[in-house]
């Protein structure tokens, strides 16, 4: 069959592990397809699942020498509630990767605020290993998570990681404690108020749920980030991943095309406004 | 563009040229009359082309009376080449996926009208050499326009500048006056059905009365607004409350987007079957639907002023933005077949006037 730029047949691809994160996400490494581009940081992929429907999937780690590229999902629709059935070795189909990623580029020598809210630190994920691997090129780099309660929190098992990477700081906070929970309680959002860096040295990255997003990202304003420094990876109902189902468009923008990861500047006309 | 300048000959003329398209081995497709509704449909013989009847199209109203001139009805030619639904792929229980396989007939479209026209250039900016479906079907087209003498009350193709006289893109435009027809090809094929037919170079007194039914035709359909900077002032006013007034008559039943010849969106729906095998299936999709914007962990356009304006916006601002066309051309379909008679051309002016009862 002929594959045309914008073609919606998945290509059959094999999943080689399944990590279980929480109690309702897991991460699944798919092997990329022959002849596939290695996703870079903040993009996403179509995955299919035999006769159940396609869900697109930000790439939340990429092994370059095995070509295996993890997506971390969290099973909340039709699609991704068959999801937690599968198992290393299963068929899923596969096309991608989509849309534009975060400007790494952009941030070198200069400082990185990551905020990330539920399952919005996967897309992240990858951002936190480049600047691990050339860590000199980089300023400070500051993570803000919050998740829903500690056992929402994903990949808790590599924080000491982070926090081992040199001028890093990691911040959590969950919006119901448990009572083992010493950490900071409360909305992401409350974490941006404390951090303490130059806004015109400093990029910013968010993603998380919309309302999340709209508060970070105004509170960032309100910290004196200019509206270049802000990313935000937008979230939207996709079915194509191509720019042709319409259902992911914000104002003029097609988000799987366009985005998800857009500069603030680039939507603000739309970003503000109700049900854009 | 011409490629001939006007000719005139008779009116017999449709029947000569409709008996050389099947001669040439075309499936030629026109207006039909099925149901009380013209209907674009295969044309067995000349005589299922409508002719004697004319479409009264009001907001919400659409009735055959005789006449002389009939429009369009429901279907545009965006059904022959991004069907209502269509299969991508059918796959296996060993994962072996095939895609049918569609045939690209050869298609003659007679008699379509030119806001028809344009709507498929719109889409073809969309998708042709984009979508691997649309392209295929989309070969091997013949376009031969009917221009606009007598444009319906939801018609405002003028103000949209995509009618009622077709410019380009076509095989062959004809127009009727009274018996003459006044001809001029736009192609190799055009120029091959207008040598079939006893034409004479156009003289004087029909390019007047040519000139006058355009012209009358082009005055009557007018939005009562004008585009000069229409895309920028709808989005200013993209908070404004005739939005939700307007929408307050709208039911969400996407009719409009069904009717559109540009609308675009799509769906797909998984069809697993019991033998295992499972078909991955394209369906049309309207913004007006309650699930257009719906994801598993909320709604982005929950209320339906909001999936209102998405459609208004889309058409008039954001499609410009996206394909350097509007996505509008003024065909008056949604106009005609909302269920509660709501009329776009009033819901802008109302946007633009900014009069809303509080």
């Amino acid at each position: 069959m002929s594959r045309a730029s914008a073609s919606l047949i998945p290509m059959k691809t094999v999943i080689t592990r399944v990590r279980v994160e929480t109690e309702n996400v897991k991460t699944y490494y798919v092997r990329l397809p022959e002849g596939v581009e290695l996703p870079k940081p903040g993009q996403f992929n179509m995955l299919y699942v035999h006769g159940v429907g396609e869900v697109p999937i930000s790439v939340s780690d990429v092994d370059a020498d095995s070509r295996a590229v993890a997506h971390t999902t969290r099973f909340a629709g039709s699609v991704t509630r068959t999801f937690a059935l599968l198992k290393e070795g299963d068929i899923v189909g596969f096309r991608g990767p989509y849309g534009v990623g975060w400007p790494i580029e952009l941030v070198t020598n200069k400082n990185l605020v990551l905020i990330a809210g539920g399952i919005g630190l996967p897309p992240l994920r990858p951002v936190i290993r480049e600047i691990a691997r050339n860590r000199s090129a980089y300023g400070k780099l500051i993570i803000l998570y919050g998740a829903r309660t500690p056992k929402d929190l994903i990949f808790s098992y590599e924080y000491r990681e982070y926090e081992s990477i040199p001028d890093t700081e990691l911040l959590l906070t969950v919006d119901v404690p448990s009572e083992e929970w010493k950490g900071n309680s409360g909305v992401v959002t409350n974490l941006v108020k404390v951090v303490n860096v130059n806004p015109d040295e400093t990029y910013a990255f968010v993603c998380g749920p919309e309302v999340m997003m709209r508060q970070a990202t105004q509170e960032l304003l309100r910290k004196g980030f200019k509206t270049n420094r802000i990313y935000l990876s937008l979230e939207r109902r996709m079915k194509c991943g191509v720019g042709l189902c319409g259902h992911c468009q914000m104002g003029p923008y097609f988000v799987c095309k366009h985005g998800p990861v857009f500069p603030l500047w680039f939507i603000s006309k739309y970003f503000w406004v109700d049900q854009i | 563009m011409s490629v001939s300048g006007l000719y005139v000959g008779h009116t017999k003329g449709i029947e000569m040229i409709f008996n050389e398209l099947k001669r040439l081995d075309y499936v030629v497709v026109g207006y039909k009359v099925e149901e009380d509704v013209l209907k674009l449909r295969e044309l067995n013989s000349f005589e299922e082309l409508a002719s004697g009847v004319e479409d009264v199209q009001n907001p919400g109203r659409y009735y055959l009376v005789r006449g002389k001139f009939s429009r369009h009805g429901p279907d545009s030619l965006k059904r022959f080449f991004y069907p209502p639904t269509l299969t991508l792929f059918s796959i296996s229980p060993k994962w072996d996926m095939s895609m049918p396989d569609y045939v690209n007939r050869k298609i003659a479209f007679l008699g379509i009208k030119p806001c028809d026209l344009v709507a498929l250039k719109v889409l073809d900016r969309v998708l042709l050499n984009v979508d691997e479906y649309y392209t295929r079907l989309r070969r091997n087209t013949a376009l031969i326009i009917e221009n606009c003498t007598a444009p319906g009350n939801t018609c405002f193709c003028a103000t949209m500048s995509t009618g009622p006289r077709a410019r380009d893109s076509f095989d062959l435009a004809y127009t009727r006056l009274d018996s003459r027809l006044v001809l001029e090809a736009g192609s190799d094929l055009g120029l091959r059905l207008l040598s079939l037919l006893e034409v004479e170079p156009i003289d004087d007194s029909t390019y007047r009365d040519f000139e006058t039914v355009m012209r009358k035709a082009s005055e009557k359909a007018r939005a009562g607004f004008e585009l000069s900077e229409l895309p920028e002032l709808l989005e200013l006013n993209i908070g404004s409350k005739a939005f939700k007034e307007v929408a307050g008559k709208c039911l969400g039943c996407a009719n409009c987007n069904m009717v559109c010849p540009t609308c675009f969106c799509f769906d797909v729906l998984d069809v697993p079957k019991i033998d295992g095998f499972a078909d991955r299936v394209r369906v049309w999709d309207g913004c007006l639907n309650f699930t257009y914007a719906q994801v598993a962990g909320g709604h982005f356009r929950s209320d339906l002023w909001a999936r209102y304006r998405h459609f208004v916006l889309h058409k008039f601002t954001y499609w410009i933005k996206q394909f350097g066309t509007y996505g509008c051309v003024g065909c008056g379909r949604c106009i005609t077949w909302c269920p509660t008679g709501i009329d776009l051309r009033e819901s802008v002016k109302k946007v633009l006037r900014g009069d809303v009862d509080e």
